[in-house]
């Protein structure tokens, strides 16, 4: 097989990727599944940038998403009420890619039809697992695909080279980021470190009461509710 | 090496090097046959999951396999002899090893029940632990060898005459505690301890389990050879063949590594990231400067200007 004819394939691999695991990530049910379907998306656009001779930025790419998606997961996890999609993917009236990445998500007694629980089945409808802005977010998405597919075929001429670059990406990039952008460079590290001081300035132990201290305040409260209320910090209660 | 060529030696890499990891280790990680509370476990009803999550939890230990494969890609056992040299080598190490623990993750969230999601959440508690002092740790060699490709650095240590673990103790000993929580082994296992173990790893079946084993002996035979290959001088060596100084040194870690391990208490997942953020980032900070100024200095660089 010829080498264009390779690029081909490996372009039409990745970017189907990139799409699938992007169209997985906004339609399946299951929460800790959109983050690994946005993480397989963000796989195939690195794949995209091997196939540009950017290997460093490639493999940037995969170790942030997959790093920082892992622990974004599980803040997800934390916060949300079915993280794990059992419920929603039970919903009547799912199709399409809703239906085919949430497929394997309900429990194995429901597939077979017969349910010795029927009454489990259909769990109360709860608003939050209805998304009725449905149709305006397809109206959107559908804007924006035609708006960024304009800008690609209305573009300035791009200027084409003959030279490939060098193989040696990293040098290339480092080079960059201590000559010509060392001071973005330098001030986004300083950006961070603010940051990260923010953070634990925030975290220390002395802002919020510690959860030991909350309970025996929530213990308190339920003994003698009045009392306590009117003795305690209002704001230690609110939990 | 041709594509196919390249392929089949990191198969069969892989397959080797957890093989000699499962031999010499005496408590195997992904060990779940044993009789005894093992068996009892498995069996208790409310250990079985109602609702796994069936594409994750089958996906997760292909995506470990691959990830170990992948690894095994850069682990330089001869000039030649190496899967592919990648300019980038010790970067993609890092990236790669991170897909490993992903399948982990992804593992302990599929089976759905408690013990094997707090598997999954322990795991990625460690990703937070090991991940910065490791960086940091690796950095040293790549900055003497002024490459990230390792056969580079092989290179570099061979023609400077200086094993880097001799110009960078603080280095060396940085990745081997940040090793050690990479492959969750002794004194940093909390994520594998006996009873999470069995939860994520007797949910499945016996050749799914054989592929867990596969993954978890071989992760630590990969991190130990990139240890071979960055302090103790790699394939290069007297007398014996390169791949025999490469697996000989790579053995040399793995003991090195088990047994310093076992001298130490076992670790909580917060005792890790307290040792972590506290003591072995500001080491490798330190680790970073000294081997500048060693550098400025012309330690390690051989006949290199």
């Amino acid at each position: 097989m010829s080498t264009a004819l390779l690029q081909w394939l490996a372009f039409a691999l990745f970017a189907a990727i990139a799409i699938a695991g992007a169209l997985g990530m906004a339609t399946t049910m299951s929460m800790f599944r959109s983050g690994v379907f946005l993480m397989a998306s963000f796989v195939g656009v690195a794949g995209l940038f091997v196939l540009l001779l950017a290997d460093l930025l490639a493999w940037l790419q995969v170790m942030m998403y997959v790093g920082g998606m892992l622990v974004m997961i599980l803040f997800m996890v934390l916060f949300s009420h079915d993280p794990g999609g059992a419920m929603m993917s039970e919903m009547p009236g799912l199709r399409g890619p809703e239906r085919f990445f949430s497929l394997g998500l309900r429990a194995p007694s429901h597939e077979g039809g017969g349910s010795d629980h029927g009454g489990h089945a259909m769990p109360q409808m709860d608003m939050s697992m209805t998304t009725p802005l449905r149709r305006f977010a397809v109206v959107l998405a559908a804007l924006a695909f035609v708006a960024l597919a304009a800008l690609l075929l209305l573009r300035p001429a791009w200027r084409q080279l003959d030279a490939m670059p060098a193989a040696d990406s990293a040098h290339r990039v480092g080079e960059l980021l201590m000559g010509k952008y060392m001071a973005a460079f330098e001030g986004a590290g300083l950006l961070i470190l603010l940051g990260i001081f923010g953070s634990v300035y925030l975290a220390r132990p002395s802002a919020h009461p510690g959860s030991a201290a909350r309970e025996r305040l929530q213990a308190a409260a339920a003994d003698a509710p009045v009392d306590v209320a009117e003795a305690g910090d209002p704001r230690e209660l609110q939990r | 090496m041709g594509v196919g060529l390249a392929v089949l030696w990191t198969l069969l890499l892989a397959l080797a090097g957890s093989a000699l990891v499962a031999a010499i280790e005496p408590h195997r990680l992904g060990h779940g046959n044993e009789p005894g509370p093992a068996a009892e476990l498995r069996t208790l009803p409310w250990r079985r999951s109602r609702r796994p999550d069936r594409w994750l939890h089958g996906a997760a230990p292909v995506v470990a396999l691959i990830a170990l494969a992948w690894a095994v890609l850069i682990l330089p056992f001869g000039r030649e002899l190496i899967g592919a040299d990648l300019g980038i080598g010790l970067f993609y190490f890092l990236v790669v090893v991170d897909i490993l623990l992903l399948a982990v993750a992804l593992g302990g969230w599929g089976a759905d029940t408690a013990d094997a999601v707090e598997c999954c959440y322990r795991v990625i508690a460690q990703l937070v632990a090991y991940v910065v002092p490791l960086g940091l740790a690796v950095i040293g060699p790549a900055m003497m060898a002024r490459s990230l490709s390792t056969v580079d650095i092989v290179e570099a240590q061979a023609r400077a005459g200086l094993w880097y673990v001799v110009a960078q103790p603080l280095g060396f000993a940085l990745f081997v505690a940040a090793g050690l929580m990479q492959s969750y082994r002794a004194p940093f296992l909390e994520p594998f301890a006996q009873r999470l173990q069995q939860a994520m790893l007797a949910s499945y079946a016996p050749p799914l389990r054989a592929l867990w084993r596969v993954a978890l002996s071989g992760l630590l035979f990969v991190v130990a050879a990139m240890g071979a290959t960055l302090f103790l001088g790699g394939y290069a060596g007297p007398w014996l063949p390169g791949w025999a100084w490469m697996l000989l040194k790579t053995l040399a870690m793995i003991v090195l590594m088990l047994g310093l391990g076992r001298c130490f208490a076992l670790r909580s997942s917060a005792q890790m990231l307290a040792l972590s953020w506290k003591l072995l980032i500001p080491l490798g900070l330190l680790n970073v400067l000294v081997v500048g100024a060693l550098i400025l200095l012309g330690v390690g660089q051989g006949a290199f200007r």
